[in-house]
């Protein structure tokens, strides 16, 4: 009798024990059904982009990775030195012909790997470091800034051929 | 007996429980401010600072400690990013990792901190103490997170409203991609106050162009022109139609033709040996090539009627009451080969010009009058008989701070923001799921980023005024008399300028052209005007006046264009020593890498050969001691020279004179 007893205890017992499992089981099924269901009524969206910075972006890439100083000091080249030292910086410009001794080309990284040297040279002209007085100093025409950006300009010049 | 009240045990159970948490909170709360970002970094940056610096550098470095704030009270703002950015005004940290490192550049400088703070150019939350709440990058709901340098000019504008400022090239392109493609025509934009913009008369254009021409450009003006400052109003093929139907039937003005002009001997060579001496060059392109004053030539045969263009060359005031163009002194035999050559080099199609009829259809007329009101094309057009509409296209005050949520961005798949909208309206301004009749111009992606930016440090009234630069502008000059007439024939200020006032293409403004250049030397200038810098491809036109006008202007010039500190210049006795010393200088400072005496030196500035009868003494010393002073962005340099050797330079050049060569400015 006691034993019959027992018997359905533990069997009630494992029934319900069972039924928590089941209800475990169902509440994580059901779980990962509507985490998929979000998932799937979400369709993956693409990033939202920032059109206007690709854009600036874009035309950085095209101008050969410049950051932005060497962007800067890429406009100031064209307007101040590239008449003399040519539009890429290899000494063709187009006045290069009247100089002796002729622009140096910037491109060669040697030429402009010295900062210091390199930023004496537009801030004080090339009479500065006992050179040609040909490239004349910019320090009065331009603020410091602009010659930062002069400077890392040219020093991109040398790093791409590099 | 007292009956004790017992407390339930449960009452016990909670106070104890809510006393523990209050004590766990608390120690959180300590914990966490105790651990806070700010302070572990502050701590990183003492440690930085202790294997940078010398003891002595240390001791005499401001302590660091606590949480530090720039408060700009007329701003309103609070900026803390120096709680973390420790090292930003010391140069020692140049090349520290972020946070640390020095600011780079100048800006500093011209823009103290204490008076500007961060946020107001880097953009962000100034009063956050934590990289994420600082929107150092964007996130959502935060409307201004930092600008990433590659956008940041766009704040330079807020301050800098119509100044521009020289370290920012992006706003500054921006700003003039604003003003060439007339945007100020359709829309009012803060800091451009002043800035006009107008098309091409359109009173006698029935008698100009031709009617398939017409059409074709009314479809797709780029089509025609890339560089066509009127964009594509994607009009229907029916208002097409009507549109070109009321221009054709705009003919305030006939055409004046001389019976006695033979066609059949106009000489195309002829012409084109006019194009090039005139210069005309100078101010219209043909290929890509040439100046931007003056349309494109390159098809200009499949677009002009004979008789118009004739009627234009001879006298292109007459119709074109505003053009920029001038008036030459030609024959009428002249001008027809010019014509002929134009017409027959310049064309694509051969089709014959046909007689034009759909003008005569009244309803079609009247259709196209419509359109022309409604689209706003009298925003740019002014025709007799049209109210001016005025701006048809809505304020751009304060459209950075517009709602970014309020906004539409169609099917564009975009961050939401204002400047994101502004890029896209100006790209493709249809593409926003909204109705819109703005015109599509077609601009570069990089080109709208740029009218993006300039457009986006627009702010409604963030600043008080003390910040604010704005730019006078210069009032019109219109002289009277016959120097009048002159400087209006000759359409003297399309070039030049008189007190900011007139064109920029020329790199001499008349404001003190009588105490620069001798009188002489401009009565001759003006009948064969030379080329004074070698390189410049943009002349002055060769304008066939008459030696009476050349004299009339350069007495002008002399009487009234003087600056009285420049004509104060003691230059009665220079001596041959100061001369020498001058041709000394002169090589030492190695003008001649740029300028020409005789057949020996460069061609990026003036050839120097006859200076002496070309400038006067004054001017020449001025502008050597201080070359931006009178001309900002000249490429002549500055190199500081004292007075004696100003004038000891002034003195060489002003012996030049009758040099041994001096290059004619002819027909090229």
């Amino acid at each position: 009798m006691m034993n019959a007893h027992r018997a359905a205890a533990r069997l009630r017992l494992r029934l319900r024990r069972g039924k928590s499992a089941m209800a475990l089981c169902g509440t994580v099924v059901a779980m990962v059904a509507m985490v998929a269901m979000v998932g799937c009524s979400r369709p993956a969206a693409p990033q939202p982009g920032d059109p206007l910075l690709d854009a600036i972006r874009a035309e950085e890439r095209g101008a050969g990775h410049l950051t932005y100083a060497e962007s800067q000091g890429k406009a100031l080249f064209s307007h101040y030195c590239s008449t003399c030292h040519g539009d890429e910086g290899r000494g063709d410009g187009q006045n290069a012909s009247n100089l002796t001794p002729p622009p140096p080309d910037l491109t060669v990284p040697k030429n402009v790997s010295d900062q210091a040297l390199v930023r004496k040279v537009i801030a004080e002209g090339s009479a500065a470091i006992g050179r040609s007085p040909l490239s004349p100093p910019w320090g009065r025409s331009l603020t410091r800034q602009q010659i930062d950006y002069l400077v890392a300009y040219c020093q991109s010049l040398g790093r791409k051929k590099s | 007996m007292e009956v004790k009240q017992a407390i339930p045990v449960r009452l016990h159970v909670m106070i104890a429980c809510l006393a523990v948490a209050f004590l766990l909170i608390f120690a959180w709360v300590l914990l966490r401010e105790e651990t806070a970002e700010w302070r572990t970094t502050q701590a990183r940056f003492g440690r930085l600072e202790a294997t940078v610096k010398n003891p002595h550098q240390r001791a005499q470095a401001a302590h660091v400690g606590g949480l530090r704030q720039i408060w700009l009270e007329d701003l309103g703002r609070v900026d803390r990013c120096t709680t973390c950015h420790l090292g930003i005004d010391d140069p020692v940290f140049d090349s520290a990792p972020q946070p640390f490192s020095t600011h780079p550049g100048a800006w500093l400088t011209s823009h103290p901190p204490d008076r500007f703070g961060c946020t107001v150019c880097h953009g962000g939350q100034g009063q956050a103490t934590d990289y994420l709440a600082a929107a150092h990058q964007p996130r959502a709901f935060e409307p201004r997170p930092m600008r990433p340098l590659e956008t940041i000019e766009a704040n330079c504008g807020t301050c800098h409203r119509a100044l521009d400022p020289p370290d920012a090239p992006r706003l500054v392109e921006g700003r003039r991609l604003i003003v060439e493609s007339g945007c100020v025509s359709c829309h009012e934009i803060p800091g451009f106050e002043g800035v006009t913009f107008a098309g091409p008369a359109l009173a006698s254009i029935g008698y100009k162009v031709r009617p398939e021409w017409l059409r074709a450009w009314l479809k797709d003006p780029k089509g025609y022109l890339s560089q066509s400052k009127m964009g594509n109003f994607r009009l229907s093929d029916s208002d097409i139609a009507s549109l070109q139907a009321f221009l054709l039937s705009q003919r305030a003005v006939a055409p004046v033709e001389n019976p006695r002009v033979d066609w059949s001997k106009a000489s195309v060579d002829n012409g084109r040996a006019l194009f090039g001496e005139l210069r005309c060059v100078s101010c219209h392109a043909v290929k890509g090539r040439g100046g931007t004053i003056g349309p494109e030539l390159t098809s200009v045969g499949d677009k002009l009627r004979r008789a118009g263009l004739f009627d234009f060359l001879k006298d292109p005031h007459r119709s074109q009451p505003d053009t920029p163009m001038l008036q030459y002194r030609l024959t009428d035999e002249q001008v027809r080969d010019l014509t002929e050559f134009l017409l027959e080099t310049y064309r694509t199609s051969e089709t014959p010009e046909s007689a034009s009829a759909a003008y005569q259809d009244a309803r079609a007329v009247a259709l196209g009058r419509a359109v022309f009101e409604k689209r706003g094309c009298t925003s740019c057009h002014r025709l007799p008989g049209i109210a001016d509409s005025g701006r048809v296209g809505p304020s751009l005050a304060g459209i950075a701070d517009r709602d970014p949520d309020q906004l539409s961005y169609g099917k564009n798949s975009v961050r939401r923001t204002a400047e994101n909208y502004i890029f896209l309206k100006v790209l493709r301004p249809d593409s926003l799921g909204e109705p819109s009749t703005m015109p599509t111009f077609s601009f570069a992606p990089a080109q709208a980023a740029k009218i993006a930016m300039a457009l986006a440090g627009i702010r409604k009234a963030d600043l008080p005024a003390s910040y604010v630069q704005k730019r006078q502008t210069p009032s019109p000059y219109k002289p009277a008399g016959r120097f009048g007439e002159l400087v209006d024939r000759y359409r003297c200020l399309s070039c030049h300028s008189v007190g900011g006032y007139g064109g920029d293409l020329s790199t001499v403004p008349f404001d003190r052209i009588g105490s620069q250049l001798k009188h002489d030397y401009i009565a001759s200038y003006l009948l064969n005007p030379g080329a004074v810098r070698v390189s410049l491809e943009a002349r002055m036109p060769v304008f066939h006046m008459t030696p009476d006008e050349a004299t009339m202007i350069a007495d002008y010039f002399s009487g009234v264009f003087l600056d009285d500190d420049l004509e104060r210049y003691d230059a009665g006795a220079f001596t041959p020593q100061e001369a020498l010393r001058g041709q000394e200088l002169y090589r030492q400072l190695g003008c001649v890498s740029c300028h020409q005496i005789g057949t020996t030196g460069g061609y990026v500035g003036p050839e120097l050969s006859r200076t002496g009868e070309r400038l006067k003494p004054g001017w020449i010393a001025a502008f050597l001691a201080a070359p931006t002073r009178y001309k900002p962005g000249t490429l002549q340099p500055d190199y500081g020279l004292s007075s004696t050797d100003a004038r000891a330079l002034t003195a060489y050049l002003s012996s030049l004179s009758a040099g041994p060569v001096r290059k004619s400015g002819g027909a090229r």
